[in-house]
């Protein structure tokens, strides 16, 4: 048995301690660059959705630093196309924030980044579907190029139902309706076997032989009774007459109307058919429209892709305890106020350089965070280039300020100088095709983007412009003229106001384009709508004077029974006027006795 | 794991003191409770090489209590929750939080706090514990269990034979 050892310290131990940490220092030092390679492309790689490649990660302890080589990062939609690579990436880190867990890259030097590079090999992971990416998205503008040429009438009278005709066939159907109606009516009213009976009964009146006041008073009885009947069919027959009027009335305001409905149609077509000043005075927007309405489309785009990670910076890290629940082994961190608050990961510099197909752009991005609310600084970004391919100059700068994530405000200033304009087609109508063939642009864009509402505002000064538009064998004397007018445009200037939302977008464009067709092809434009106007006319008067006159016939029926129920009321007036003055019973009457009728009455007519 | 189990039956066994094997059950209870990578292990490890630790007790109790950190996480998270929070302490986690040594040890995760104060509380009273058990286990249980049939048996094993191969180790130095 050996004796155990006593005493607190072994000082072997702290040989072996420092053996332990040096072996396991270094044995990190060996696998850390494989380490952070492989954290870089599994992160990488589930952000993106799409293999994200390094060709080798190199981290240094004196100074802190990273440096990465060869970043490929694959376009989601297209496998084999890198919608990023990146050459070198080389950045300094704050090595006493690393130890507080704080990623704070003071500068970073982003060198040889390209866009849509070719892979050798597939970088798909997975075929989940995907949305769109900036600049391949369809363009479904609806813009269309107003008509040019002039209306043929006759086409347009075949293809189109006239107000007018419309109005006579609903009026000659009323009209048929009421002639019936009153024939009907007629039928049920006084007439010639009523007349009869009145005669009959004051004939009996007359020859009444009774004498003395019992027989006086028995034919007085008998005269107001006929006199009442007398009163009824009157009244019967004068409303009867006054209906009637008022529907004759009626229908004669809509003849009255329907004399001017002509007019009205041919107002109507020509609006609709004719190439008016005013469908000129917008042709510059339809020309250029869809192309600034492309443009924006491919910035929201971008702005779609860069969104979430936009929305990361207005979540930011400003409170004081994660609310989720810890992941088993892991735990929470809780936050506490700092002293210096700095957000978790910050790269307080950028320098960036782009190989773009036009050549190198250079720029700086300043505080790159998902919390810029705690840095209190906003991102800014500068880019510019000089003697490019196509372009002797452009600048982009901005910034985006999400530290009030309730009110994040995005700025973008772009300006480019005497940039090449490649062909470009502004109108592929077969009637008439537009394309820009040569020129220059100076082309500069202001753009603000408060929450969601964008407001921006462009000009660009064309120069040394040719353009070509037309037919060669174009026989339409207004495209010929609009044509003529195009070709001559040597510089133009067009101002474009963007208002509305990312989404949803109103584009208004001025251009002195509007004003050269105006006065290129504007009288022309009066004259063929003139023409077309009074061709209209003849047409549409010829085609409805047929059916005029048969209305005018149709009223003429009515007319006969309007003089039916005249006639009726006069003969009836006369005869029983007559009846009455001389129908009275004189014989035996007393003196004194009124020429009036008992009570005081009084025909009405 | 055998050979683990027979290092600690030949370290019981032995003369080496009880309060080393005590001591190395509690440095493998912190480092087996709390999680293994931070700088309060790297602490423990100088701890248990530079003081005359049974280092075979050590790692058997770090296999031990490791196991039972999992179970035990719900605790250590919730005790984690309460010390942090606590407004009491408001003022000195928030002066920790500001130092970079600190902040590199996670004292600010519910797990690590939790757990580091959990075994912690638990070291003291785990190294009387241990200490009095092996004393009466020496006392009473060995000689009773030499006597025993089994161990006759045992004692003709290949298992016993690995026993009686294994040089000491961990006890002193």
């Amino acid at each position: 048995m050996t004796q155990p050892k006593t005493g607190l310290i072994r000082w072997w131990g702290l040989g072996v301690f420092l053996v332990l940490v040096a072996g396991l220092a270094l044995l990190w030092l060996l696998v850390v660059d494989g380490l952070v390679k492989a954290k870089i492309e599994e992160e990488g790689t589930a952000a993106v959705g799409a293999k994200v490649e390094l060709e080798a990660a190199d981290l240094t302890l004196f100074p802190t630093g990273l440096t990465l080589t060869r970043l490929q990062v694959t376009n989601p939609d297209e496998p084999m196309t890198n919608s990023v690579e990146i050459a070198r990436l080389t950045m300094n880190l704050d090595g006493l924030q690393l130890l507080g867990r704080k990623v704070i890259i003071d500068e970073m030097q982003v060198d040889g980044v390209q866009f849509g590079t070719a892979r050798s090999t597939s970088g798909a992971i997975d075929d989940r579907a995907r949305g769109g990416t900036p600049g391949t998205s369809q363009d479904d503008s609806t813009f269309t190029l107003p008509p040019l040429e002039v209306p043929n009438v006759q086409r347009i009278l075949e293809q189109e139902d006239l107000e007018t005709l419309k109005l006579i066939r609903a009026i000659q159907t009323d009209i048929q309706r009421e002639r019936e109606v009153w024939k009907q009516r007629l039928e049920t009213l006084p007439g010639k076997a009523e007349f009869a009976k009145y005669q009959k009964r004051i004939e009996g009146l007359k020859n009444s032989t009774k004498g003395g006041i019992g027989g006086i008073l028995g034919g007085v009885d008998e005269l107001n009774t006929i006199k009442k009947d007398i009163e009824q069919d009157l009244a019967n027959l004068k409303m009867a007459r006054k209906e009637f009027g008022e529907k004759v009335a009626l229908l004669n305001q809509r003849f009255v109307q329907i004399q001017t409905a002509p007019q009205r149609d041919v107002q109507r077509l020509k609006e609709k058919y004719s190439l008016s000043p005013k469908g000129l005075a917008n042709l510059g927007q339809t020309l250029l429209g869809k192309h600034i309405g492309a443009k924006l489309k491919e910035a929201a785009g971008w702005y779609d892709m860069l969104e979430p990670y936009l929305e990361g910076m207005e979540a930011g890290h400003g409170s004081t305890s994660e609310k989720a629940g810890p992941t088993r082994g892991e735990g929470q961190d809780i936050h506490f106020q700092e002293h210096e608050p700095l957000p978790e990961f910050l790269i307080r510099l950028a320098k960036i350089s782009l190989l773009l197909d036009i050549g190198e752009l250079r720029g700086t991005i300043e505080n790159i965070t998902p919390d810029p609310a705690t840095l209190g600084r906003p991102l800014t970004y500068a880019f510019a280039g000089e003697q490019l391919k196509g372009l002797q100059g452009v600048t982009i700068e901005g910034v985006l300020d999400h530290r009030d994530s309730a009110h994040p405000t995005d700025t973008m200033k772009f300006r480019a100088n005497r940039y090449r304009v490649r062909p470009v087609a502004l109108s592929t109508q077969p009637d008439w095709p537009v394309t820009v063939e040569n020129g220059f642009a100076d082309v500069t864009v202001n753009a603000e983007l408060r929450g969601q509402a964008i407001t921006a505002t462009g000009n660009t000064e064309l120069s040394s412009l040719q353009v070509s538009a037309g037919k060669p064998d174009d026989a339409n004397p207004l495209t010929k003229a609009l044509s003529g007018a195009v070709s001559d445009i040597s510089t133009l200037s067009v101002q474009a106001d963007v208002t509305g939302t990312l989404q949803q977008y109103d584009v208004q464009i001025r251009s002195e384009l509007d004003r050269v067709l105006k006065d290129a092809a504007g009288k022309m434009v009066k004259n063929l709508a003139a023409s077309f106007g009074k061709d209209l006319q003849s047409a549409i008067s010829a085609r409805v004077a047929e059916p005029l006159k048969s209305l005018t016939g149709s009223f003429s029926g009515l007319d006969s029974i309007g003089g039916d129920l005249t006639s009726r009321l006069g003969k009836e007036d006369n005869l029983l006027n007559g009846l009455l003055k001389q129908g009275l019973p004189q014989k035996g009457l007393p003196k004194g006795l009124p020429d009036t009728l008992p009570g005081g009455f009084k025909l009405p007519f | 794991m055998l050979r683990l189990i027979a290092r600690l039956l030949r370290v019981l066994n032995s003369e080496t003191n009880p309060g080393q094997i005590s001591l190395g059950f509690c440095f493998a209870m912190v480092a087996g409770l709390t999680p293994l990578v931070g700088l309060h292990n790297l602490v423990v490890l100088l701890l248990i090489l530079i003081l005359r630790v049974n280092l075979s007790a050590f790692l058997l109790g770090l296999v031990v209590f490791s196991g039972m950190a999992y179970l035990l996480d719900p605790v250590f998270h919730w005790n984690g929750v309460q010390i942090l929070t606590a407004p009491a302490l408001e003022g000195l986690w928030t002066s920790l939080y500001n130092s970079t040594l600190w902040r590199f040890a996670r004292f600010n995760n519910t797990i690590v706090m939790g757990s580091v104060v959990f075994s912690l509380a638990f070291f003291v009273p785990l190294y009387f514990l241990s200490n009095g058990l092996i004393l009466r286990y020496r006392e009473h249980v060995l000689a009773w269990i030499e006597k025993t049939r089994l161990m006759q048996f045992f004692k003709a094993s290949k298992v016993y034979h690995l026993y009686q191969s294994l040089p000491h180790f961990g006890g002193g130095g």
